[in-house]
Parts: C-alpha cells; sequence; structure tokens
C-alpha cells in the first residue's frame, strides 16, 4: 500500500529533477566546453564573445607538438607512473599480505605505525627527500621520480583490506597442502585481490599522472619534464597562444576521460574502501 | 628476548614480505621526517651550504621559529590558508546535495518518452531563439540548449549514471591542467566568465543608479545582518541548552566559540583589508559567543559530562555556521558598496589579478572541483545503506521531507561525514600549492601563498632550507593537532 501511493509523487517529481541535474552537469561540463571550442579557433578569435569558432583550426593539435615536445611529456609520464604503479601495486601487495594474512609478534603495532604515517604532512618530507636525491645524484632522473613514490602506506592499507575479506580456509589449506608462504601470497592471494590491485593501479597511475610537486623540483631539463610541468613551462612560456595551450590541455584531459569511462566501476568501490577506516 | 623458536621464525617470514615496503618507508618517510625536524633547528641555508661554499652548519635553536613567529608575512599566509578552507563546509554541502539528487534520480527514473519530448521542446527552443535573435547573439544558448537536450536523453538512458560521471569530471581530471584552463576562463578580458559578467553588471548599474541602489545599498544588508543575528542566536540558543543538559563540554564550548571566531576575523580582513580589524572582530565574535554560552550546567549532571563532549558535532555545527557567515558577509559587503561602485559604472572583478578577488576565485574553481568528488561517492554509498525501514516507519508517522533528512538521513550518514570533515581539514591545511604555482605565482601581493607554496617557496626558490623546515613542522603541528583533536573526540559523537 505504501509502495503504490510512493510512486505517482516520485514519478512526478522525475522530469524537475533530471532537468535540475541536467542543469548542474552543464555547470560542470561548461569549463570543458570552452576549452575544446577555444582550441580550434584562431588567435585572433580566442578573445572574441563568440564560444564557437568560425572557421575550425584543425591544424591547432599539429602545431602543439611543434612548439614543445609534446611526445614526450606524455610518454615521460606514462612512464613515470607505470613504473611507480608496478613497484607501488609489489610492494603494497607484500607488506598487506604479511599485515593481513600473516601472524608475527608486533605486527599490529607496525601496522598502526604505517596507518600513522599516513596522517603525515608530505610537505615535511619533501626537502629532506630533495637533500637526499642531491646527495644520491638523482636530481634530474627519471630514477629519482619514481623511486620515493614507490612505497606506499596508503597501497598497503586498501590491500590489506581487500585481502582480510578473503576467507582464511583458502591459505590454510594451502599451508596444510604445504605450500610456502611466498607460494600462498602469490598463487592464492594475489590471484584473489585482483580487484584491490586493479583499484589501487588506478589510484597510483592517476595520481602520478597528476603528480605536479615532485616532478616540479626534480626535473631540470625539459625532455624529461612530465605533462603537468611540461603544460606549466608551455604556459609560461607560450602561454599567449591560448588556443595552442587549451589543445594541449584538451589533449591532456582527454585520455582521463577515456579511463574514467572505462574503469568507473572499480574506481568507486575502490574509492568505498579506502575510506573504511582500520 | 624471550621469544619462542617458533615466534621467532614467524616474525622473520613477516618482516621478510614487509621487507620492500619498509626499507621504502624507512628511507623516505622515517629518515626524511627526522632530518626535517633536525633541519628546522639549523641555519641550513642553499645559498651559504652547496657544491662551491660549505660553511659548517649551526646549531640555532629555535632562531627559525621565532623568525617565524614574529614575521607578519606567516600570519598573512596562514590566514589564506584558513580562508581557502573556509569553502570546505560549501564544498562537503554540495557533495551531499549532488548525492542526493543522484540517489534520487537512480530511484526515480525518467521515462524514456518524456526525456525525449522535454529534449524536443528544448532543442526547438533554443533555435527558435537561435533564428530568431540571430546567430551572433545566442549561438551560446542554442549550444548549452542542444546539449542540455543530449544529456537529458542519455541521462534518461542511462539511469542518472551519466550525470554522476559528468558531475565526477572535473575532480578526475583536476590537475594543472584544468588550473591552466581556469586561468583562462578567468580571464579578465578574453576570459567567458567576465565576457558573461560585464553585460549583467551593466545592466546592474543602471538599475542601481536609476534609484533602486537604496534597496541593495541599505535593505539588502540590514536584512543578511538580521539573517546573522538569527543563525547566531539559534546557534546560542542551542549550545546553551546542549551545555545545560550536560551534552557538551567545556572544551568543546571554547573550540566552537574560535570555529565561529576565525572565519569571523577573516572576513573582516578581507572586506576591509586591515588585518587589526580583523583581529578585533575575532575577538569580538568569541567574547560574544563565550559570554552567550555562559550557563552552569545541571549539578546532576555536572560530575558526568567530561570537557569535550560532543566536539565532533559542535566542529561540524561550526563549519555550518561558517558558511552562513561567508555568505551574507559576502553578500552584505557588495551590498554596502553597490551604490558607491555603480556610480562609475560596474566592472567584472579582475580575479586571479586582484587581491580581494584571487582568494573567492580559487575557492569558486576548488568548489568546481570538489562538488563530485569522492566525498560525493562517499555519500552516496552512505545514502543506499540506509535502511528503508527507516523512511518505511517514518511515513507511518507522517514525517515531513525535511523532517525526514533531519532525523534520519542526516545522521544516518554522520559517520561519513565525520570521515569527510577530517579529512577535508588535513588536505586543506596543506592545499593551495598547486593552484598558487600554476595560476597567481602566490600573488598579488602574497594573497594567495599559502603555507605549502610558503614551503615551496622558502624551500626549493630562496634555498633556506633550516627555515622551510621550521614553516613544515608549524604546518605538521596544526595537523597533528586538529587530527587528533578530532580522533579522539570525534569518535564518540559518531558512535553515539
Amino acid at each position: 500500500m505504501l509502495t503504490t501511493s510512493a510512486q505517482p509523487s516520485e514519478r512526478r517529481s522525475a522530469l524537475p529533477l533530471h532537468l535540475l541535474l541536467c542543469l548542474l552537469s552543464m555547470a560542470m561540463i561548461g569549463p570543458f566546453v570552452w576549452m575544446v571550442l577555444t582550441s580550434f579557433k584562431t588567435l585572433p578569435e580566442v578573445a572574441g564573445e563568440h564560444w564557437v569558432p568560425h572557421d575550425w583550426q584543425w591544424r591547432n593539435y599539429l602545431e602543439v607538438f611543434d612548439v614543445i615536445p609534446f611526445t614526450r611529456f606524455i610518454w615521460n609520464s606514462l612512464l613515470v607512473a607505470a613504473w611507480v604503479t608496478f613497484l607501488q601495486v609489489l610492494t603494497s601487495s607484500m607488506a598487506a599480505f604479511s599485515f593481513a594474512r600473516l601472524r608475527w609478534p608486533y605486527r599490529d603495532r607496525i601496522f598502526f605505525l604505517y596507518l600513522g604515517t599516513m596522517m603525515l604532512p608530505g610537505l615535511v618530507m619533501l626537502i629532506p627527500n630533495y637533500q637526499l636525491m642531491v646527495h644520491f645524484g638523482l636530481v634530474d632522473s627519471y630514477l629519482g621520480l619514481v623511486l620515493p613514490a614507490a612505497f606506499s602506506a596508503f597501497g598497503t592499507f586498501l590491500l590489506r583490506q581487500f585481502m582480510l575479506s578473503i576467507p582464511s580456509a583458502l591459505d590454510e589449506a594451502a599451508a596444510i597442502d604445504g605450500a610456502t608462504p611466498w607460494q600462498i601470497f602469490w598463487q592464492v592471494i594475489l590471484p584473489l585481490s585482483r580487484p584491490g590491485l586493479l583499484t589501487l593501479s588506478i589510484f597510483t597511475f592517476m595520481g602520478n599522472y597528476h603528480s605536479f610537486f615532485w616532478p616540479l623540483v626534480m626535473i631540470k631539463s625539459v625532455e624529461k619534464y612530465t605533462l603537468p610541468v611540461g603544460l606549466l613551462h608551455f604556459d609560461s612560456s607560450y602561454g599567449q597562444a591560448t588556443n595552442l595551450l587549451m589543445a594541449a590541455v584538451t589533449m591532456s584531459v582527454i585520455p582521463l576521460i577515456i579511463v574514467f569511462a572505462l574503469l568507473q566501476r572499480h574506481l568507486i568501490s575502490g574509492i568505498q574502501v579506502g575510506a573504511v577506516k582500520g | 628476548m624471550s621469544m619462542s623458536p617458533a615466534s621467532r621464525r614467524q616474525l622473520g617470514m613477516g618482516l621478510l614480505f614487509l621487507a620492500p615496503n619498509i626499507l621504502g618507508f624507512l628511507a623516505f618517510t622515517l629518515f626524511p621526517l627526522v632530518a626535517s625536524f633536525g633541519m628546522a633547528f639549523t641555519d641550513w641555508d642553499v645559498q651559504r651550504h652547496n657544491l662551491f661554499r660549505d660553511d659548517p652548519l649551526r646549531f640555532v635553536w629555535f632562531d627559525n621559529f621565532s623568525l617565524l613567529f614574529t614575521h607578519p608575512d606567516f600570519y598573512h599566509f596562514l590566514g589564506n590558508t584558513f580562508f581557502l578552507m573556509m569553502g570546505l563546509p560549501a564544498a562537503i554541502g554540495g557533495s551531499l546535495v549532488a548525492a542526493l539528487l543522484l540517489t534520487r534520480a537512480g530511484k526515480s527514473r525518467l521515462a524514456m518518452r518524456s526525456a525525449i519530448i522535454m529534449a524536443t521542446v528544448i532543442f526547438l527552443l533554443s533555435s527558435l531563439v537561435l533564428t530568431l535573435g540571430g546567430a551572433d547573439s545566442n549561438g551560446l544558448l542554442f549550444l548549452f540548449g542542444s546539449l542540455m537536450a543530449t544529456v537529458l536523453v542519455f541521462g534518461a538512458w542511462s539511469g542518472g549514471m551519466l550525470y554522476r560521471t559528468l558531475f565526477y569530471l572535473p575532480h578526475f581530471t583536476a590537475g594543472v591542467a584544468t588550473f591552466v584552463l581556469w586561468k583562462k576562463l578567468y580571464n579578465p578580458q578574453s576570459g567567458p566568465i567576465n565576457q558573461t559578467l560585464a553585460p549583467l553588471l551593466e545592466r546592474l548599474a543602471t538599475v542601481v543608479n536609476g534609484g533602486g541602489g537604496w534597496v541593495l545599498g541599505a535593505v539588502l544588508p540590514a536584512l543578511l545582518l538580521g539573517a546573522v543575528f538569527v543563525a547566531v542566536g539559534l546557534q546560542v540558543k542551542r549550545l546553551r541548552r546542549k551545555i545545560r543538559d550536560g551534552e557538551l563540554g567545556s572544551i568543546t564550548r571554547f573550540a566552537g566559540a574560535i570555529g565561529v571566531a576565525v572565519p569571523m576575523g577573516l572576513i573582516t580582513w578581507w572586506l576591509v583589508g586591515d588585518s587589526g580589524l580583523g583581529w578585533l572582530a575575532a575577538a569580538i565574535a568569541a567574547g560574544v559567543m563565550l559570554a552567550t554560552t555562559q550557563v552552569k550546567p545541571d549539578p546532576l549532571w555536572r560530575n558526568r559530562v567530561r570537557a569535550a563532549t560532543g566536539l565532533g558535532g559542535e566542529m561540524i555545527m561550526a563549519m555550518a555556521v561558517i558558511t552562513v557567515l561567508a555568505a551574507v558577509g559576502g553578500i552584505a559587503a557588495v551590498g554596502v558598496h553597490l551604490p558607491a561602485m555603480a556610480a562609475d559604472g560596474l566592472e567584472p572583478p579582475n580575479w586571479l589579478g586582484s587581491f580581494q578577488w584571487s582568494k573567492p576565485a580559487i575557492m569558486i574553481m576548488a568548489l568546481w572541483a570538489a562538488i563530485g568528488s569522492n566525498n560525493m561517492i562517499l555519500y552516496m554509498a552512505g545514502l543506499t545503506n540506509i535502511a528503508p525501514e527507516l523512511y518505511e516507519a517514518a511515513d507511518i508517522d507522517g514525517a515531513s521531507r525535511c523532517q525526514r533528512f533531519c532525523h534520519i538521513t542526516w545522521p544516518q550518514l554522520a559517520p561519513i561525514t565525520f570521515f569527510i570533515a577530517v579529512m577535508s581539514v588535513i588536505h586543506g591545511l596543506q592545499g593551495g600549492f598547486e593552484m598558487a604555482r600554476t595560476m597567481t605565482a602566490g600573488g598579488p601581493a602574497g594573497s594567495t601563498t599559502t603555507l605549502s607554496y610558503f614551503i615551496y617557496i622558502e624551500g626549493f626558490e630562496t634555498g633556506r632550507l633550516g627555515y622551510a623546515s621550521a614553516v613544515a613542522w608549524v604546518l605538521f603541528a596544526l595537523v597533528f593537532t586538529l587530527s587528533f583533536l578530532n580522533v579522539k573526540f570525534g569518535n564518540r559523537y559518531v558512535n553515539d
């Protein structure tokens, strides 16, 4: 009875609700619409009030590659992000296995120490870390970008949460069959935590694709710039060419949109697991 | 060590798996942490300690800290950081509203037929305006009209999924790319924001100059001032009742007073441009809050109430009051100055190039990126987890929609709100670097320099590493204190 009485009011509210959401969506994508349209304008047209270009300059996109080593920036970003992701998932999953599936003294105390470091402001560590890089001669190198980012308390925490949800009967059975801890990790737990690994990979990859502070201070030579630093460099040296700049911005945003559209589901479940407090 | 061989073996195995991670942790977290603490007490300066010139490092005790605390710039930058954080309640509220709307849209789907009809109407209307007004004037309307029509149809087809994707986009893409984009949007001449605002403001100026000025200049501020009094009055009444009932402790009372005083000071400082008056306003606000909430608690309860009872809830309430105050203060300020400003014609602000508008500009952009963020996703998950029986019971009791929200939805979401508030405060204190570096270079006149950008400047551009480390540790202390208070006292509120 309740549902039948609730139904008509729900249906009546559908259209205004959807129109409201539609309007809000316009506010959200408005800047992107302007960005794409501006990237097709000629330079004199940029200052005009019309959003839609009169004649579409497809060449703008090619010109970006002539003005700055844009391919290089994308490649650097992908390379660094991929390496960081690989290493971080590896080290985090091993640590998470240790925290979630192995029993050893002081385990929980060390885990809480890890958790505590997630609260530390990263800014405190940046200056000594940079001096460390200077000391080891890693400034202006890819290794210097990858290494400090390869170890993560957050990743450990996220994967531990995933691994805790795997029934413990599985590794007990494997242990009775004589499997070593490494075999249990590699052949039982890791394949079962695939959704968690994927989620962490997306987070880490995206985080490093966006990463700005560390590459900014570490990288001195233009051909090693990652995309965010490259965009900043483009803005400060050719920023007057708004149309080209917007073409570059469009090209760096589009891959993100595609990745997001494809992996939405995993991301959203990952956010929820990541927020559950330990 | 009195440990059995078995547990020693277990320890070894556990540490073996931990080893790769823990080595990195020691090298890139623990060591830098300790080193940074040490550096804060030295005069390490890249100018004097480098490859070519290696003066011995001196241990300078608290010189860096005393330099910092006696430097007016530090308070300016700290104020900037807090000012930008005043956007957080709006962002969290926006995420909640978005989540509510999206969840409802998921439940009450739009029928495909009505979506197509509505889309056709929108499309036809906007093309009608286009043909009547000529391509020059209303191309924009047509553009967004057809976009809206498309989104509406696909939104109905995907059952609301499309909206979630579109809402989440600004957050997902947020980074240097979108900051550079917004820098162009804010361009005072060629940016679309001012191109849209300029004609609207021109029209407003003619209205104000035509005799409507006193409405905006006197009535509006008066009304808003009244609203502030009502908001503060209600809050005071609530606090008094809670203290009398023993639901609030003394620390909470002080924290709440600070929570209202800080934004009052910041808004005054922003409006008047005088930091002295800002301090004064903060002191008055704190005084009023403390004086008016001074009540004797019920003696029965006195022994049972802990000093910090109810802190988490009061912090969230203080944040809500901040939002109201910020909005009202902003609008009232505009109202007061409007007639004088309109006399020589109204012009849109110079956004990132103006001392006063650079911070609001950044806050607006941050709000755009923050509404559809992870917080929205968390709220959506929280909303789907609320037991439908609760709402059914409320329906039987004849609860209004507002009552349903206040007595079911909001309390049920409290743990999520608390988590989001804690994380937002931690991030907010460290925030502002990327915007400052890409959009404003911390300016104009330091108006967008936050603590994180200050650390970057001192540590990586000026090269005063000791001093930068001291700033970083002050920031650390702030983050730690707020997190500690939240974790220690907030959990209890959530679990109640």
